[in-house]
């Protein structure tokens, strides 16, 4: 009989054999020591497998988790919650209170402009300034840069009379409070752009002298500044050369009446107003304002049958303004320093401005300006649809015009809306 | 009592032995096995009690989504027990805890036929028994047991060989 298969052996031990195998495999084992040891070894197997199975019995109870009641929210979800409330929180109340800054702010920087004159201009931030450093600079107009300014301002266009508008407009001013500061809101921001028109155009406050009762106007100090602006706007060149000073400061963006909840809103285009601002060209017409959230879309016919398309991406956050005056306060000096350059832009302008005083003048002056055309951040071709994006200087929004035209075209209209947007921001300034 | 009732007393503890040595993990077994004896209940007629039901906790176990799972979780244990073994001053709690791991590890080494045919047999199932369960053929089981405690042992016998050394060269 040949030897023994460990299987069999295994088979034998665990006594799975039938009773005549069982008996011929213990006869063989019996005659064959190979075998028997094999079935010694065998055994010890048997013995020793069970032995470590058995170390496998003292497996711990809890490796599963006793189904634990399942908690509604991760504590983490909470937490993150109560952060984000409590941001949320303090932002909205920081905003507000900066939202009164930087209205507050561009009083002050009013003020400032109608107590140096013209070239106080040079002292207010693009975006607003926090109302304290305004105020330092409503009380002492910056020495450096506004008595050259205003010294040169003097030379090119000097009018008695706008000195003395000056030198009024500058009593109550100057002795603002920051109380008072806070009354003038709606007066103050109104105006923003004609004053800065008027200073840049060169053209003398006509109606510079403070008169006594305007309805509109609820601080009385900044009576004389909106007066002079009424004024102002009523020509052309100041209303365009507006322009440059709304790029480079940003705070007369905010609306006159501080109930209208967001300030680039105010940018509405009103044709009677960009009418006269634009050099001989009538104003694109509007075909329509397809409603959409997050974004002012306007519809401009440039050609019998040929329409673009004016995308305003709306910053929809309501203190967006305010947003950007507290951005703007930490860059204040930088903010300075391109005041400085737009002011010496708009002085080079003003001699163009004074010289003629006409649509054209204020065309040249606003092309002139730092800001003017704004930088085209992109252009897309598709489909034969041409689309350009640049940012608003006055708003901050992203504009996205886009038509089937040429993008050379486009540009064109571009530029024509930029002053059209500008004269109305002017008007919107001085009807709210 | 019913015929649930006998089966359970009759077999639940070899089930749950065989079961927590398959899996390590008394809970996981006591679960498995409660499954294996509610799926009992829905059967008209069982003709070899022993091996349906360790068939049947078998195939619950080869749950794939299950094992990966509670695999994970067993080796956590694995960590975990070895970290407490190392903080451990007493030498039993340690040896028993080294006794355990190398065993798991020796039996995880098992391809799964032997490694449940194994388990199978510890728990008294006869060959045929075994067969059924597994879908074997009777004749191969000896086979496959001979093959499988063998390799256990050898495998068992490996590790504390490593496991040895290791403490020798550490005490040198």
């Amino acid at each position: 009989m040949q030897h023994l298969d460990e299987g069999t052996i295994h088979s034998w031990l665990d006594g799975a054999l039938s009773a005549e195998e069982a008996a011929r495999v213990e006869a063989h084992v019996k005659e064959c020591p190979q075998c028997a040891a094999a079935v010694a070894e065998a055994r010890g197997f048997i013995a020793g497998a069970s032995r470590i199975l058995t170390a496998l019995d003292n497996a711990p109870r809890g490796v599963i988790p006793v189904a634990a009641p399942k908690k509604r929210f991760d504590p983490l979800v909470w937490r993150v919650a109560a952060t984000v409330l409590v941001v949320a929180s303090a932002s909205l109340l920081l905003f507000r209170d900066g939202g009164r800054e930087a209205q507050n702010a561009t009083l002050s920087a009013d003020s400032a402009r109608s107590a140096t004159g013209p070239s106080a201009v040079t002292t207010i931030a693009p975006a607003a300034p926090n109302a304290d450093a305004a105020l330092k600079e409503t009380a002492r107009p910056s020495p450096t840069t506004a008595r050259p300014l205003q010294a040169a301002a003097e030379s090119k266009s000097p009018t008695t009379k706008q000195d003395n508008v000056s030198i009024k407009a500058s009593q109550p001013s100057v002795g603002l409070t920051e109380k008072g500061v806070a009354k003038g809101v709606a007066g103050g921001t109104v105006t923003g752009v004609q004053a800065m028109a008027g200073a840049v155009s060169g053209v003398p406050y006509p109606g510079g002298k403070p008169s006594p009762a305007s309805p509109k106007i609820t601080a009385h100090e900044n009576q004389a500044v909106a007066d002079q602006d009424r004024s102002v706007t009523t020509g052309n060149a100041p209303t365009s050369s507006g322009y440059a000073g709304a790029a480079a400061a940003s705070p007369v963006a905010i609306p006159p009446v501080a109930t209208l909840p967001i300030a680039p809103q105010a940018l509405r285009i009103r044709g009677a107003i960009s009418r006269d601002a634009l050099s001989g060209q009538t104003p694109l017409k509007v075909v329509g304002n397809p409603k959409m959230i997050g974004a002012k879309v306007t519809l401009y016919e440039v050609s019998p049958g040929d329409t673009v398309t004016l995308r305003e991406e709306l910053n929809l956050r309501l203190e967006a303004v305010v947003v950007t005056g507290a951005a703007a306060a930490r860059q204040a000096p930088q903010s300075v320093e391109k005041s400085a350059a737009a002011a010496r832009a708009r002085h080079a302008d003003t001699a163009v401005a004074s010289a003629a005083d006409s649509q054209r003048g204020a065309m040249e002056s606003l092309r002139r300006a730092p800001s003017f055309p704004a930088p085209i951040s992109r252009v897309d071709v598709t489909d034969g649809v041409t689309m350009i994006s640049w940012v608003d200087a006055t708003s901050g929004n992203t504009l996205r015009l886009s038509g089937r035209i040429p993008e050379a075209r486009l540009r064109q209209i571009k530029i024509r809306l930029e002053v059209e947007r500008a004269a109305a921001a002017a008007a919107a300034k001085q009807n709210p | 009592m019913t015929d649930v009732e006998r089966l359970f007393r009759t077999y639940n503890a070899a089930l749950v032995r065989y079961l927590t040595r398959r899996l390590g993990d008394r809970d996981w077994a006591e679960e498995v096995a409660q499954e294996t004896f509610v799926r009992a209940l829905r059967q008209t007629s069982i003709q070899n009690e022993r091996a349906w039901l360790f068939a049947v906790a078998t195939n619950l176990v080869r749950d794939e989504a299950r094992k990966d799972m509670r695999r994970r979780k067993h080796l956590a244990l694995l960590a975990e027990e070895e970290r407490d073994a190392m903080v451990e001053p007493e030498e039993t709690t340690l040896e028993r805890a080294q006794d355990a791991a190398m065993a798991r590890k020796a039996i995880d080494a098992l391809v799964e036929k032997d490694r449940l045919a194994l388990l199978m047999r510890e728990e008294g199932l006869d060959y045929n028994e075994i067969a059924e369960a597994l879908e074997l053929s009777p004749g191969s089981v000896g086979t496959t047991l001979s093959r499988a405690r063998r390799r256990l042992v050898e495998s068992y016998e490996a590790l504390q060989k490593s496991q040895e050394e290791r403490e020798k060269n550490a005490a040198s």
